[in-house]
């Protein structure tokens, strides 16, 4: 059996407030393998921010083993943890996706402009996908000249552009309503299905649920169930 | 990217970066033009200082310029300046005698300074006819012993052009004489002192009146551009000490010293001023940025979740204020550079300000009119440390903004 792009062992996170101690965390066990579209559901506060955050090297875990796309992510510096998810995560975050001062082209191309793509690479690759996503036309918008579905499907593709190992979804329903939350993730399953591209969610959201191939529910800060479709 | 995201960032918030941008745009420029006006101002009274003092060095009897005693000559003054012209870097060595004196008529009598002089020789220090309202010239009138005299001094005495003086003085001998003069006309400089004790002669009849015709209290030496004063002086002494005749040599920095005390102060001031401007701006742009960072703490967890690294999020920070501060220069520099220009042109005259009276250091200043002069190193240095400092205040805005957890930063505001 292949490496899993994403083992998780006994990973906990304690955030301390003071002389407050709170355990987002206690102790997940997850795997989660190439391809896959699977969410991490629960009430709030169950901890599935948090998980996803340290997947995406956004935070370190306070304990446990944790490797995504085969690299230990629990002791990467902040300068190689930004590298990291450069390279290997793409993310799509429930509000505030997107920078404010870009147009909705130059949002979508910039983690290939951090990567040091060319003119013409970057082009290659975003206009399709912005085409793909339905906002040809829009390209020199503003994200406040946008609507929130279609800031969102300019977050995705910017997300997909440099073909990242797994794409992080935090809530990417959560401010939008049904008829756009449907559209998002029906395009997102597309894009998984043609591209392969890894997505996993923290969602409340049931669209979302419906159409994951496996729901991971998480209470008080572990893993309580492991749905697969 | 970085400039590209910091000229759009800098314009989310128009009117601060405007009143921002302001605040150093005028306080630069202010800057500039003030440092342009001193430094011309200073200039003009290092000249009137050199004028007044007779040159850019002097050469005297040991002890003279410290009590003017009228004993302490050059006994063959005329042949000192010869020596000193032969020195390198002399542009040209100017006897004259200075002495207190008085100046009667049948209405009364004034002391006066007089300065008896060659007036062709001076004229390559200052033309003493600058200031004549009523009479001739010396070197043009056909009097016997003429006399120029301050305009008061005349109006007190009530004498007229072609009128007679009587002069006495203490002679070389240290015996009182008394001569007689012909008044060749009258100077008028609108300060009621000078124009109340000045009286200019030739040197032929000073010579007449006190004797020896060869005798001088004072040989002002002019330095040919580019020439070190303080080295010139050096060389004098060397050369001109060796005859028995102790003289004393002083650049014109030893001889005012009060002139060069107060343009090292007023540039001393200026420098204050300059460093208060710098702490304010600082502080404005300091908070400015910081308040800046704060607002825009998820925006910055973003763009490190999405892979830009902490230390170019800083240098984000950093680029928005360079290019603030380069704006706010390049716009600073055209206002200095048109109020250089400006009052370069039309110029401040002193009198504005009610200094009809104005004297520095035994110095005239009342006719000066301010104009501008630009140093450049000033000018560069200035510009440099306003770019330092107001980029420099955003450094501990940029190290927060660098220094942001990624994760806590996207919880912000939530």
């Amino acid at each position: 059996m292949s490496e899993p792009l994403i083992r998780a062992e006994g990973v906990t996170k304690v955030f301390r407030q003071g002389e407050l101690e709170v355990h987002a965390l206690r102790g997940v066990d997850l795997t989660v393998g190439v391809g896959e579209f699977s969410a991490l559901a629960g009430p709030s506060g169950c901890g599935k921010t948090t998980l996803l955050n340290l997947i995406g090297a956004l935070d370190e875990p306070s304990g446990g083993v944790l490797s995504v796309a085969g690299q230990d992510v629990t002791q990467l510096a902040r300068g190689d943890a930004a590298d990291f998810r450069l390279d290997h995560v793409g993310f799509v975050f429930q509000a505030y996706n997107l920078v404010p001062v870009l147009t909705a082209y130059e949002n979508a191309e910039f983690t290939l402009l951090l990567r040091g793509a060319s003119r013409e690479e970057r082009r290659t690759v975003v206009e399709p996908l912005l085409e793909r996503v339905g906002l040809g036309g829009l390209f020199e918008r503003k994200p406040h000249e946008l609507s929130g579905g279609q800031q969102q499907r300019v977050a995705v593709v910017r997300a997909l552009a440099t073909s990242p190992s797994i794409v992080l979804a935090d809530e990417p329903t959560a401010n939008l309503d049904s008829t756009a939350s449907a559209g998002l993730l029906d395009l997102m399953l597309e894009l998984n299905q043609e591209l392969g591209t890894t997505f996993l969610f923290a969602t409340h959201d049931e669209l979302v649920l419906e159409r994951a191939k496996r729901v991971v529910r998480m209470l008080d800060g572990r893993v309580d169930e492991d749905i697969w479709d | 990217m970085l400039p590209r995201l910091a000229w759009r960032n800098l314009w989310r918030q128009r009117t601060r970066t405007l009143i921002l941008i302001s605040a150093v745009t005028f306080s630069y420029a202010l800057l500039l033009v003030a440092m342009g006006v001193g430094d011309d101002s200073h200039q003009q009274m290092l000249d009137a200082a050199v004028e007044g003092a007779g040159g850019d060095v002097l050469v005297h009897r040991d002890g003279y310029w410290s009590t003017l005693a009228a004993d302490l000559v050059l006994p063959d003054g005329l042949a000192v300046a010869e020596r000193a012209r032969g020195v390198e870097g002399v542009a040209e060595a100017i006897p004259r005698i200075r002495l207190p004196a008085l100046v009667s008529t049948a209405d009364g009598a004034r002391a006066v300074d007089l300065l008896a002089v060659d007036p062709l020789v001076e004229e390559a220090l200052v033309d003493i006819h600058e200031h004549l309202v009523e009479g001739e010239r010396l070197d043009a009138t056909a009097l016997e012993s003429p006399i120029l005299l301050g305009i008061r001094m005349a109006e007190d005495l009530e004498t007229e052009v072609g009128g007679r003086v009587v002069l006495t003085a203490s002679g070389w001998d240290g015996e009182l004489t008394r001569a007689l003069f012909r008044v060749a006309g009258f100077l008028e400089t609108g300060i009621r002192e000078v124009d109340e004790t000045l009286a200019y002669t030739t040197l032929q009849a000073a010579w007449g009146a006190l004797g020896d015709s060869a005798t001088v209290t004072q040989v002002g030496v002019l330095v040919q551009e580019g020439t070190d004063v303080e080295v010139l002086a050096e060389a004098l002494r060397e050369g001109l000490g060796r005859d028995g005749v102790p003289v004393e040599v002083l650049t014109w920095r030893q001889a005012v010293p009060e002139m060069v005390g107060f343009i090292e102060t007023d540039d001393a001031f200026l420098y204050i001023y300059a460093a208060v401007m710098f702490v304010v701006v600082a502080f404005a742009i300091a908070n400015t940025f910081l308040v800046a960072v704060t607002e825009r703490v998820r925006e910055f967890g973003l763009l490190n979740a999405l892979g830009l690294r902490g230390r170019r999020i800083g240098v984000l920070v950093l680029v928005e204020t360079a290019v603030l501060t380069l704006v706010a220069v390049g716009v600073g520099f055209a206002i200095a550079l048109a109020g250089h220009l400006a009052i370069d042109h039309w110029g401040i005259p002193i009198a504005i300000w009610g200094m009809e009276d104005m004297e520095l250091a035994g110095v005239n200043i009342s006719d000066m009119v301010m104009r501008s002069q630009i140093t450049t190193s000033k000018w560069i240095v200035a510009t440099v440390a306003v770019m330092v400092t107001t980029v420099g205040s955003a450094v501990f805005a940029a190290v927060k903004a660098a220094r942001l957890v990624p994760a806590e930063a996207m919880r912000f505001y939530e």
